[in-house]
C-alpha cells in the first residue's frame, strides 16, 4: 500500500496539452468490510470510568491518481490543514493532503496531547502541550503519515501526503469526486485505514465526467 | 474475599447482569508482554521473592474490559510471570450510577488506592525497567512470621527476598515491600471527580493492607485506604495517599500474643506523590512512609512502629522521536530499634540509581536499556551492586 502511495514517478503520463479542458473522475467507494469503532484500552488501572468517546466517521476513504500529469508538480503547496484534538480523538480521522502542506493540530481538551509519528515518511513528536495551543508540521514527503497520542493510546489517525492534487476523500456514502483533472488515461487508486482496492485505469474525456466505482474488502 | 465484600460483590453482579443489553454491551482488551534480560542480582536488590527479579523477567498481562453498558462494566486481567502460573491480577466490577458524573464505585480484586506508581507497574508506563524501592524492595518483616525480639530483627537485615522468625510460620519465604506493585487488594473501593478533574478522591475497604494485599482476609481487620488527587494546572498532578489495616495474620498474633490483639497490629502508610510534564520532559516525585506495628514478645524490645521512608525521584525526557533517555533516584530507610548493642536501622537502608533509555521499534514496540547502581548499608549479602537489563515491551 505505501507504495501505492509513494506516488507518482514524474515520467509517467499522459501529458495533456494545456489549453484542453479538464474533466471529472467521480464515483463510489463501497467498503466491504466494518471498520472497528476506536475504544480506549480496558483501563483496569483505572480508578474510574471515563466519559465515552466521540463516534467517530471511520467510513471515509481516499481516492488518488496513481500517476498524475507532469504539470501537477509544478508547484509545491504552501497551505494548510487542521487535524484537531477533541475528547480523545483525532478530528479529522483521515486528512488528504499535498506535499508543502503545514498541519496543525490544535488541542480542544482540557488536558494534554502529545502528537507523535513514527512513520517513515514524517518522524516527529510535538511533545505534550494544553488546551488552546497548537503546533505545526510540515509535510514535504509524499506517503502515509500514521498519526497517534503518546498519551491517550486509542488515539489514532492517518495523513496522506499527496505530491499531486488529484485525490479526494469520500463522503459519508463513499462517493467521491476529483475535479480539474487533465484529460487522458490514469490508474485510479481507492484506499482505506490501510486497505485499498486494485488500480483501476480510467480515461478522462476532455471536459467530461468518467464514472469509476471501487470495491475494497 | 468473604462476608459482606462477597455479598456486595454477588450483588453488584446480579444488577449488571440483568440490566446488559445486547445493542449497549460491548467487549474490548489489551496485551502487554515485557521481557527483560539483566545481569545477575546475588545481593537479591531486585528480586520481588526468592525465584523472581524485576531484571530477569517475562511478564504477560491479559486484560479485558466488558461494558453492559453505560452502568456497568466488568474488568480483568490475568498476570504471567515466567510463566509460573496465571494470578488473576484484577477482577472487579465497575458501577456508575450517573453517567454524566465522575462518580464509580469498584467491587472485586480493585486497583490499588493508594499511592501514584501503584497504577503504572505495566513496563509501558515505566521508563526504566526496575521499580521504584518503596513498592518492590522486600523488607525483612512479615505479616505470618514474626521476631521475638529487636535482635533477631536486626540479624535479618536485608534478606527480605526470603527469610523467616521464631514466632509464627516457620516456612521461609519473602518479606514486604512497603506497597506490593505485584498484587491487588480486594474489596470496595469508591472514586470520584470533578467534572474538570480538578479534584479527584478516591477511599476503598480491603482485605489486606498496601504491603500485603490479600484476595482472601488472613485476619479479623479490614484496610481503609484513601487518596486526594489535584490538577491545579495541566500537567501538574498532586496527590496524597494514606492507608491503615490489621498486618499479622491471626495465627501469628495469636502465637506472638495471644487472642484479642491483631487489630493493633497494623500498617499505617502515608504517601506524597507529584508529577509534571510539560512539553518532551516529565518529572515525578514519590514519598512514602510505612509503620509496622508488630507485637513486642520479649526483650530486648522493638521500638515500635517500625518505619520506613522511601523517596524516590524520576525523569524522562525525549530527545527525538522514539528515543528517549530517563533517569530514577532512589532511597528507602529504616527507624532504629536497639537489639541490645546500640541503636541500628531494624533493616538495612537501600539506595538505587537507575538511568537509561528506550527506543520505539514501532508504536507499540519498545526496547529500553538501564544501567542501575544500587547501595545497602547493611547486611550478610552484597552491599553494592551494578547492574544493568534490556527490556523488550509490545503491548496491543
Amino acid at each position: 500500500m505505501k507504495s501505492l502511495l509513494l506516488l507518482v514517478a514524474l515520467g509517467s503520463l499522459a501529458v495533456a496539452p494545456r489549453a484542453a479542458r479538464n474533466g471529472t473522475i467521480r464515483g463510489r467507494v463501497e467498503l466491504r468490510h466494518q471498520p472497528a469503532p476506536i475504544e480506549r484500552r480496558p483501563g483496569v488501572a483505572d480508578l474510574g470510568g471515563n466519559a465515552p468517546l466521540d463516534v467517530q466517521n471511520l467510513l471515509r476513504s481516499v481516492v488518488y491518481l496513481e500517476s498524475a500529469p507532469r504539470s501537477a508538480f509544478d508547484t509545491e503547496s504552501e497551505g494548510h490543514a487542521v487535524m484537531d484534538q477533541r475528547n480523545e480523538t483525532f478530528v479529522p480521522h483521515v486528512l488528504a493532503i499535498t506535499t508543502g502542506t503545514t498541519v496543525d493540530f490544535p488541542n480542544s481538551d482540557k488536558f494534554y496531547h502529545n502528537v507523535f509519528s513514527l512513520s517513515k515518511t514524517k518522524r516527529f513528536d510535538l511533545g505534550r502541550y494544553a488546551a488552546g495551543n497548537s503546533k505545526a508540521v510540515k509535510f514535504d514527503r509524499a506517503g502515509i503519515v500514521r498519526v497517534f497520542c503518546d498519551i491517550h493510546s486509542h488515539m489514532n489517525a492517518y495523513i496522506l501526503v499527496f505530491s499531486h492534487p488529484f485525490f479526494a476523500i469520500t463522503d459519508d456514502e463513499g462517493r467521491y469526486h476529483i475535479d480539474n483533472v487533465p484529460p487522458g488515461t490514469y490508474n485510479v487508486v481507492a484506499w482505506h485505514e490501510g486497505a485499498s482496492a486494485d488500480p483501476k485505469p480510467v480515461t478522462v474525456p476532455e471536459g467530461g465526467t468518467a464514472e469509476l466505482d471501487f470495491a475494497i474488502k | 474475599m468473604k462476608g459482606e465484600a462477597l455479598r456486595v460483590a454477588c450483588l453488584l453482579l446480579v444488577c449488571a447482569a440483568s440490566s446488559a443489553t445486547a445493542q449497549e454491551s460491548r467487549f474490548t482488551y489489551a496485551g502487554d508482554v515485557s521481557a527483560t534480560v539483566g545481569s545477575a542480582d546475588p545481593g537479591f536488590f531486585n528480586y520481588t521473592d526468592y525465584e523472581h527479579s524485576a531484571l530477569r523477567m517475562l511478564r504477560i498481562d491479559l486484560s479485558g474490559a466488558w461494558h453492559t453498558n453505560e452502568h456497568v462494566s466488568f474488568l480483568g486481567e490475568v498476570r504471567t510471570e515466567n510463566f509460573d502460573e496465571i494470578e488473576p491480577y484484577a477482577a472487579y466490577v465497575r458501577i456508575r450510577p450517573w453517567k454524566d458524573r465522575d462518580f464509580d464505585i469498584q467491587a472485586g480484586r480493585v486497583p490499588p488506592t493508594f499511592g501514584g506508581f501503584a497504577r503504572r507497574t505495566y513496563a509501558t508506563d515505566n521508563p526504566l525497567i526496575g521499580y521504584p524501592l518503596a513498592y518492590q524492595y522486600l523488607t525483612s518483616i512479615r505479616p505470618d512470621s514474626l521476631p521475638a525480639t529487636a535482635a533477631e530483627l536486626v540479624r535479618k537485615k536485608g534478606l527480605g527476598w526470603e527469610d523467616v522468625f521464631s514466632i509464627g510460620s516457620q516456612v521461609r519465604d519473602r518479606g514486604v515491600p512497603l506497597v506490593s506493585a505485584f498484587r491487588w487488594d480486594t474489596g470496595v473501593q469508591v472514586h470520584a471527580a470533578t467534572h474538570d478533574k480538578m479534584f479527584a478522591a478516591t477511599a476503598s475497604i480491603t482485605t489486606g493492607t498496601v504491603s500485603n494485599p490479600l484476595f482472601k482476609d488472613d485476619n479479623s481487620g479490614r484496610q481503609l485506604a484513601g487518596r486526594f488527587e489535584t490538577r491545579p494546572v495541566v500537567g501538574l498532578v498532586i496527590g496524597v495517599s494514606g492507608a491503615r489495616g490489621p498486618f499479622v495474620t491471626s495465627d501469628a498474633a495469636r502465637a506472638a500474643v495471644g487472642d484479642g490483639h491483631e487489630s493493633d497490629l497494623t500498617q499505617t502508610a502515608w504517601g506524597v506523590d507529584v508529577e509534571y510534564s510539560r512539553d518532551h520532559y516529565l518529572v515525578r516525585l514519590e514519598s512514602i512512609a510505612s509503620d509496622w506495628t508488630l507485637p513486642l514478645v520479649r526483650q530486648p524490645f522493638l521500638q515500635l512502629p517500625l518505619r520506613a521512608v522511601s523517596t524516590s525521584v524520576e525523569g524522562r525526557y525525549k530527545i527525538a522521536p522514539g528515543f528517549y533517555v530517563a533517569a530514577r533516584i532512589d532511597h528507602l530507610g529504616f527507624s532504629d530499634v536497639d537489639p541490645g548493642t546500640g541503636a541500628t536501622p531494624w533493616d538495612a537502608p537501600v539506595s538505587r540509581l537507575e538511568m537509561g533509555g528506550g527506543v520505539s521499534i514501532q508504536r507499540n514496540l519498545l526496547l529500553k536499556l538501564v544501567y542501575q547502581y544500587n547501595t545497602r548499608d547493611g547486611g550478610p549479602l552484597d552491599h553494592t551492586a551494578h547492574q544493568s537489563a534490556a527490556q523488550l515491551v509490545f503491548w496491543f
